[in-house]
């Protein structure tokens, strides 16, 4: 390509691009790097009516090695997502304001189609999916100016064929998506620049779990094989907390220490299997509801019935699992009882006076609970705004502000119950989920975290109490909506709307999420699993058979693309020629046809000669033919005589 | 028209093309070859980038996106195609050249296919142009050329180009034409005076011209190879520009442009000197005639007669 200079509608064009390729990384990358890529399109689009205001290499050179040392500190040297995602918009900008000719702009087009993948790393979306789909087409649409050298945007046929051009390259993508090799974990090992994801986190503190309440993202999804249990049976365990320090607990000491194996629980008809599709949520510990069985490919089943990962969960896979939700007597060793009654040091004596109370006038551990649960009934509230706790958390929510929500409830009953020597632990986790009846599958948002406790009786071994369930049943029964939430913290449940507008508004959040939720499960866990487990229905296994038909199924592709275009080739005659070639045909039946070396005329004379009744008609169509061949007006009475001729 | 196998994989037909058989070259696949340009190899590094980053995070929609773009490259291979097929190409009558002078090669260019088509570049030797046509158009396309001898000139390979629709391949068609042009010698005045032969005087021609240096007859704008003695010096001097001094002599009817009449200049001067005469008999309106050692044209004048007598210069002693 030679040196062109550039239309000014194209850096128009590449500036607004390069605006919409920044824009998805608002808040999830530094604010200073999204400023210096808005501040250099700007500086760009200035000097469209200030030419002076261009930059010479001298003041572009310096800005450019600053710029870099600048990404360089802030990152260091490691290239993970983060600081390439910042490099590319500064590198972007800075070739924009350097660009003069057609290979410039071609190069900062190439630097917009891999700034397009970029937030996809943060965050895959079917929105982000559809918003970077349109600005595909437009990087396209910039080539095809940038190569055509228009000073238009408003040209249709360079639209069109971009257009078309995006549409036929599908087929070769969706061939490609499926069949290319996955392969499993990165190259190399990549910077841990993971931003915070909500969540239940390794540490449960009162105060924790009621943000979440606020958020209605989702946590995960499952879609039950068959029946599904009772909504108020919904409880997904996640990581168990033992050990408490009087503020909060934490799944220290180092998880490791806790990986006994479960003891196996049979299989029975009563079991619920289902697929659960986990959002990446970078940690080591999986949802399952209470109590999984099994434990799913790439997981496995702890001692306390946790699914602890091999890896950090940083992509959607969804997992089948297998849950009961009968009771299943265990054991409980010498270890694991210091484990479970093990109290902070400084407790607080209202709580041990409280506790004498209760176990003074009871005869079993199950009295004991239950007068707890009671006490939990009658004098507490349930609220997302509870009043803050300072020193001694579990005491002044106990005794004095007794406001609160599901962490407050269970980490203060499982402090009773240790000081009442009842075994007892703290499982983090969430509680129901909205069924979307479009999509057939739970949605289980953050707005459903929840923690609840589990004692360790004589008989029945590990049992689930929930004490927030004995303050406020409908929590357990419906689930929070979060969209309702006020600031003064008065909970709102999901319960089905009366009345026709907010049912509306349900089906359509139910259809939004079922979208979602296929797009997830389709499209994005699509990873090296998923790829096998499709493949294999089609009889490819391995890598050898999957490069196969790639290869064969791109060229067939191809091929077919070619026959079209050769085949389907459009007709070059023109109407006036096709007519004439028509009654050509009709003349040749006697007069034979039309030779090489004979003119027009020649051949009518000798049609006349064989049709000499015709002799008129026949000298006003070739009349009527050389006007149209020489610039004539008679098209359309040629065309029609042409055809309407009979040799009776 | 079939080739064998050693023609069809030759490296000539890739580069200088095949030799036409038709004045008229319609573009089609047989023609027009595809290469990834050098702006195409810096996209395949940028899709391996891409790649590599959709392993490594492994995203399903970088994945998307990069074999999007891949997809979208290959797609536009077959518009590149189209950009070219269904073109018909031919040589263009040109008008009048001179050895020594630059002429300009005009290709006739016809679309065919309904088809608007977007820069295309046609080349002959070093020189470039850039064409759009609009759909059912033809187009002349003058490229220049340098023209060194007089005689038959074939014109080299004319490459036709484009990189449309992304520049991430270039399709070309070499085009190799069977046509000459005829290049008239360089017209260059050595200074031998105009000749009248006997035919003139024996047809009554004003004899008192002969010399047809000796009247003043008036100024002429200068004609590109004229003596420089006929360059009127005053004329030049008083800042007017070049004009010649024209003389009664050349005024006269009837001329004979006789081969023997420069009998002291090498075959190739004279020939310059006898392509000069004709251009200047027929600017003037004088009826001439043109005798050659092995053949003669009878005095006429016109543009054809005129192109006849160089055509006879242009090619003496070529056979």
């Amino acid at each position: 390509m030679q040196a062109t200079p550039l239309q000014p509608v194209l850096i128009k064009l590449l500036i607004a691009i390069g605006a919409l390729l920044i824009t998805p990384h608002i808040g999830e990358l530094k604010p200073s790097f999204i400023a210096i890529g808005f501040g250099l399109l700007a500086w760009r689009l200035l000097t469209l009516w200030f030419p002076r205001a261009l930059p010479n290499k001298w003041l572009l050179l310096p800005l450019a090695v600053g710029l870099v040392l600048f990404v360089s500190k802030t990152f260091g040297m490691s290239l993970g997502r983060d600081a390439s995602s910042s490099l590319l918009i500064v590198l972007m900008g800075l070739k924009l304001l350097e660009s003069k000719s057609a290979r410039d702009a071609q190069a900062v087009i190439y630097m917009g189609f891999f700034m397009l993948i970029t937030p996809f790393l943060f965050d895959q979306r079917i929105e982000l999916a559809i918003y970077a789909f349109g600005v595909f087409f437009m990087l396209l649409f910039a080539l095809v100016i940038n190569t055509s050298q228009t000073n238009t945007l408003k040209n249709i046929p360079l639209l069109r064929l971009s257009s078309i051009v995006l549409l036929q390259s599908i087929p070769l993508m969706l061939v490609f998506f499926l069949l290319f090799p996955r392969m499993i974990g990165p190259l190399w090992a990549m910077p841990d620049d993971s931003s915070a994801v909500s969540g239940i986190s390794d540490s449960i503190n009162p105060g924790q779990v009621s943000n979440l309440a606020l958020s209605d993202t989702t946590a995960f999804r499952v879609l039950f094989n068959g029946r599904a249990p009772a909504q108020k049976d919904l409880y997904w365990r996640g990581p168990v907390f033992w050990e408490t320090d009087g503020k909060s607990w934490s799944l220290t000491p180092p998880r490791k220490a806790a990986f006994k194996r479960a003891s196996p629980i049979p299989k029975s008809a009563d079991d619920y299997q289902y697929t659960l599709m986990m959002e990446p949520h970078q940690q080591f510990w999986l949802y399952a509801l209470d109590t999984p069985i099994n434990a799913p490919n790439k997981a496995r089943l702890t001692h306390d019935h946790q699914l602890i990962l091999h890896k950090k969960l940083r992509r959607n896979i969804a997992f089948q699992i297998r849950s009961s939700t009968q009771v299943h007597f265990q054991q409980l060793s010498n270890d694991d009882r210091q484990r479970a009654l093990k109290l902070p040091d400084n407790l607080d004596p209202r709580i041990n006076a409280q506790v004498t109370k209760w176990s003074q006038h009871s005869a079993s551990n199950k009295d004991i609970i239950n007068k707890a649960l009671t006490f939990y009934n009658q004098e507490f509230f349930y609220t997302l705004k509870p009043p803050s706790l300072h020193k001694n958390p579990v005491a002044e929510f106990l005794f004095e502000t007794k406001r609160g929500f599901c962490g407050h409830f269970a980490t203060s009953f499982a402090t009773l119950m240790r000081v009442a020597n009842i075994p007892a632990r703290l499982v983090g986790g969430y509680q129901g989920g909205v069924f979307n009846k479009v999509g057939g599958f739970y949605n289980i948002r953050q707005a459903d975290a929840h923690v609840w406790v589990e004692v360790w009786l004589e008989k029945t071994g590990w049992t689930r109490i929930d004490p927030t369930a004995a303050i406020s049943p409908e929590r357990i029964e419906h689930s929070i909506d979060a969209s309702l939430q006020r600031v003064n913290g008065d909970v709102s449940f999901l319960i089905t709307p009366p009345d026709g507008l907010r049912k509306w508004a349900q089906q359509l959040t139910w259809m939004v999420h079922s979208i979602d939720y296929y797009w997830q499960n389709t499209v994005l866990a699509y990873g090296p699993e998923k790829q096998l487990d499709f493949l294999s229905k089609f009889g490819i296994l391995d890598w050898g058979d999957m490069v196969l038909w790639l290869a064969t199924l791109s060229g067939l592709i191809l091929l077919i693309s070619i026959c079209a275009i050769l085949i389907f080739k459009k007709d070059t005659l023109d109407p006036v020629q096709k007519s004439y070639l028509v009654l050509c045909k009709k003349l040749a039946k006697k007069a034979g046809e039309r030779q090489q070396y004979e003119t027009t005329s020649d051949y009518f004379k000798r049609a006349i000669q064989h049709h000499p009744e015709q002799a008129e008609a026949l000298k006003s169509l070739q009349l009527l033919y050389l006007k149209t061949r020489y610039g004539g007006a008679a098209e359309q009475v040629f065309i029609k005589k042409a055809l309407n001729f009979s040799l009776r | 028209m079939s080739l064998t196998l050693s023609k069809r994989l030759s490296l000539k037909r890739f580069i200088k093309g095949e030799t036409a058989h038709q004045p008229v070259i319609e573009l089609n696949h047989r023609r027009i070859f595809i290469l990834p340009s050098r702006a195409g190899l810096s996209l395949a590094l940028v899709i391996v980038l891409m790649l590599v980053a959709s392993i490594n995070y492994n995203n399903s929609m970088g994945f998307i996106f990069t074999f999007l773009l891949a997809a979208a490259a290959q797609a536009s291979t077959f518009y590149s195609y189209k950009n070219l097929s269904g073109l018909a190409i031919s040589l263009a009558k040109t008008p009048a050249s001179f050895a020594g002078s630059i002429g300009h090669l005009n290709i006739s260019v016809k679309e065919l296919g309904e088809r608007e088509r977007f820069v295309i570049k046609a080349s002959h030797l070093n020189q470039l142009t850039t064409f759009n046509l609009k759909k059912d158009l033809s187009l002349l396309i003058r490229l220049p050329v340098k023209l060194k001898k007089r005689g038959w000139y074939t014109p080299e390979t004319i490459t036709l180009s484009t990189q449309f629709p992304f520049g991430f391949f270039r399709a070309w068609s070499p085009l190799l034409f069977k046509q000459s042009i005829l290049i008239s010698p360089q017209a260059i005045d050595a200074g031998v005076p105009l000749p009248f032969s006997k035919h003139d005087e024996e047809a009554g021609g004003s004899a008192s011209n002969q010399s047809g240096a000796d009247d003043f007859a008036g100024l002429k704008p200068y004609q590109q190879g004229q003596n420089y003695r006929q360059i009127n010096w005053k004329a030049l001097a008083a800042e007017k520009g070049l004009y010649s001094n024209e003389f009664s002599a050349e005024q006269s009817a009837n001329v004979w442009l006789d081969w023997q009449s420069c009998d002291q200049l090498t075959v190739e001067e004279k020939i310059s000197q006898l392509s000069f005469w004709v251009l200047n008999c027929e600017e003037r309106g004088v009826e001439y005639g043109l005798r050659l050692p092995n053949m003669e044209l009878l005095p006429n004048h016109g543009s054809s007669h005129q192109h006849a007598c160089l055509k006879e210069l242009a090619l003496y002693g070529q056979s």
